[in-house]
């Protein structure tokens, strides 16, 4: 592409400067911050105070079996949706999509709003019921995320495989588990991060379901608000880890997937 | 091609540096003699003007009504009073905490509005300026603030001792209250809602709200702990009650914040929610009985009800309550020595307190101002205008004395009856009720670390919490 306008190492310069400003540089800072004490002293002692105090670690198993518990529902009421979506013989496959993303197209507080009101007719009082109200919302909330990238990895799922299991003699639900899942993995896996994550830290949810039990992400603002700004970091370090971790996982797993 | 290549490459490379430049030159153009003044304030915490022409206040010592915003009418004064031109950037806050931390990080402001601790506390740290002696000179008629400070506020800010030298040196009020509940009396019998332990009364199990905020959630706490103590007849006769009220309800010691600690646990099992601000709307459609919350956001919350046809009430409640106020103060960092900022700092200061100036913000906003206006009695006509019986109502009057607060007026409100415990009640409480209430003054760093880690202990799960529910 001799004649091409820019070469590529200057089409990657908006985003390189992008990056370093707004996403590297902030982490290092995040880190910093995690691991030095008020005058700047590089200290451990925030991050052995956050798991040797039983309420802390509390908190953040409660995000964990939180975000657990919405990414097991998502993925469940998700996949067979975006199965139907993908694989059902519809004329108007992206816009049946489009009905069930549209909620992505109103701001998340306002339809959690409406929600509450519903569930205050089935319910009584809210506050009754906290947890289960959490996972609720936050289902509502994070599910279009999981039906996109799945319905993108099985619409990119080649027909004939599955053809070719059914003539070879495999029942469906063989179909399912020895074709059909295991190619839908990637997309399994982008679904799930885009869920699991968020549902860790999103405090506005379970403030607005008056939840009154921290997670991840109320303890970092509470931290940030009373001017400790070594403690906030290392929160957000500790999920910065977690993040890192599991994508670490999770490629290996697409890997041994794919070899 | 090349050529364009170049050309292309040059316009990329220009707009990436123009993108990257400081915006410091873009600014409009500001006369040279223009004081700039740099005011940051709460939010919705000053008249913006525009009123309806049905909301004239038309008092006996002239109408008074909001057609400029107070800062563009302040703007008009200067220049009139004094020639010299002023500009007002004025910028609003939502915690004292995140103005702090805009101060810390860099932020510039010359006038700024916190609360009561945030002011002790960045006195201490040395962040601000003593008002001037001008300031203090009553004979000037345009030193509204002191000619028309209420004698009762001047005397809580002349007891406040800060390092050695007393709160007024460096703050001035701006608006006051009490920390209470609004309740609705068909649920909530007035002696319920009188004591702080409404909070864990399992009667109103996830009924009742109490404020997300370390300081107002401790306040109530500590008053439940010390119950027995305060409440006792031999202590509330002591002539040194006051202070000795005072000492207890600042108590910081680690028996005192591990007993809270109790007591905030209970209140988050028996609470509907820890709240900042949807507390009053559930309390209006009835989704709560009663809310923690301060005395002008209670106002607020019985207005609004009111129009919707409820009627609620304010309790302020017997052990004791916070007396809380947010003042101004000048900044080091942004006034530094400048006297010509400094003087339209002050200025400003004193013509928001200009009396008829006071009954627009608190018309406006609906929290109590500081002001009583001295010789004028502008400030207690407005209170009269709003509280006052009708004259064919005269003979269902109840007198309602709030001479403490308007000294130098005959200082009594003829009011309705449901007054006595609703908006009148609380923006002025009556002196017995003012007697029981003391400020909470600014946590010693070491004592305030203790008290957030509380916090996030009660805040955070507990896992044992699993293991041994009843």
């Amino acid at each position: 592409m001799k004649n091409a306008i820019f070469n590529r190492k200057q089409l990657a310069v908006p985003y390189m400067l992008f990056l370093l400003l707004f996403v590297i540089l902030p982490l290092l800072v995040v880190v910093y911050y995690g691991f030095t004490d008020a005058e700047g002293h590089i200290s451990l002692a925030n991050f052995i105070g956050f798991f040797a105090n039983p309420r802390t670690l509390g908190t953040l198993i409660y995000s964990l079996v939180i975000a657990v518990i919405v990414t097991i529902i998502c993925l469940c009421m998700a996949y067979p949706v975006a199965l139907i979506l993908a694989k059902g013989a519809y004329a108007r496959k992206h816009a049946f999509l489009m009905v069930f993303v549209l909620p992505m197209w109103i701001n998340f507080t306002l339809r959690i709003t409406a929600l509450k009101e519903i569930l205050t007719l089935i319910e009584g009082n809210l506050a009754l019921y906290p947890f289960i109200n959490t996972i609720i919302c936050m289902v509502y909330d994070f599910l279009p995320f999981m039906i996109m990238p799945l319905f993108n990895s099985l619409t990119k799922l080649d027909n004939s495989m599955l053809e070719a299991g059914a003539d070879l003699g495999a029942n469906r639900a063989q179909i399912f588990i020895h074709i059909l899942l295991p190619l839908s993995i990637p997309g399994i896996i982008s679904g799930v991060t885009m869920v699991f994550l968020p549902a860790m830290t999103n405090y506005v949810v379970l403030d607005m379901v008056y939840n009154s039990t921290y997670i991840m992400g109320s303890l970092i603002g509470s931290y940030f608000s009373s001017y400790d700004w070594n403690n906030g970091s290392l929160i957000s370090a500790i999920l910065l880890m977690m993040i890192g971790m599991f994508t670490i996982l999770a490629d290996r797993f697409t890997m041994e997937k794919e070899a | 091609m090349k050529r364009l290549n170049k050309f292309l490459n040059l316009i990329v490379a220009v707009s990436l540096v123009l993108t990257l430049l400081p915006l410091s030159g873009c600014g409009k153009e500001e006369e040279s003699d223009a004081v700039v003044l740099r005011v940051a304030n709460w939010e919705e915490y000053i008249d913006e003007g525009d009123w309806a022409e049905d909301e004239l206040i038309d008092l006996d010592n002239g109408d008074i009504i909001g057609i400029n915003s107070m800062v563009d009418d302040f703007e008009e004064w200067y220049y009139e009073t004094y020639g010299q031109k002023v500009i007002v950037e004025y910028s609003t806050f939502g915690t004292n905490e995140e103005l702090y931390n805009q101060i810390t990080i860099g932020d510039v402001y010359d006038l700024v509005c916190p609360s009561e601790y945030m002011i002790m506390k960045m006195i201490r740290e040395g962040m601000v300026v003593p008002y001037s002696e001008e300031f203090k000179d009553a004979s000037n008629e345009n030193n509204y603030y002191v000619r028309g400070l209420s004698p009762y506020i001047r005397d809580v800010f002349k007891e406040l001792n800060i390092e050695g030298e007393s709160l007024d040196t460096y703050a001035a009020g701006y608006m006051w209250g009490t920390l209470g509940f609004v309740y609705n009396p068909m649920e909530v019998s007035a002696e319920e809602a009188s004591g702080w332990d409404l909070l864990v009364n399992k009667d109103y199990y996830k009924r009742v709200t109490v404020k997300d905020s370390v300081r107002d959630a401790y306040f109530a706490a500590i008053a439940m702990n010390c119950y027995d103590e305060i409440t006792d007849a031999a202590f509330t006769v002591r002539p040194d009650y006051h202070e000795a009220l005072g000492e207890v309800l600042n108590r910081t010691d680690v028996e005192t914040v591990d007993a809270v600690q109790e007591i905030l646990t209970d209140c988050k099992d028996n609470a509907y929610s820890f709240e900042t601000d949807s507390g009053k709307a559930d309390l209006v459609t009835g989704k709560v009985v009663a809310n923690e919350q301060w005395s002008g956001d209670a106002v607020y919350t019985m207005d609004q009800a009111e129009e919707d046809g409820a009627l609620l009430a304010y309790s302020v409640p017997k052990e004791g309550s916070n007396l809380w106020f947010d003042g101004w103060v000048m900044l080091e960092s942004g006034i530094s020595e400048d006297s010509r900022k400094e003087h339209a700092a002050e200025s400003f200061v004193n013509f928001i307190s200009r009396p008829d100036n006071a009954v627009r913000n608190m018309y406006y906003i609906g929290y109590t101002s500081v002001i009583s206006g001295g010789e004028d009695d502008t400030m207690f006509q407005y209170v009269d205008w709003t509280y006052g019986v009708d004259e064919e109502d005269m003979d269902e009057a109840c007198p309602y004395d709030i001479s403490y607060f308007f000294e130098g007026t005959e200082g009594i409100i003829y009011t309705y009856e449901d007054q006595l415990s609703r908006q009148l009640y609380a923006q002025y409480p009556t002196l017995d009720v003012m007697n029981r209430c003391v400020v909470m003054e600014c946590f010693p760093d070491e004592a305030n670390s203790r008290i957030n880690r509380m916090w996030t202990n009660v805040r955070c799960f507990d896992m044992s919490s699993i293991f041994n529910k009843d």
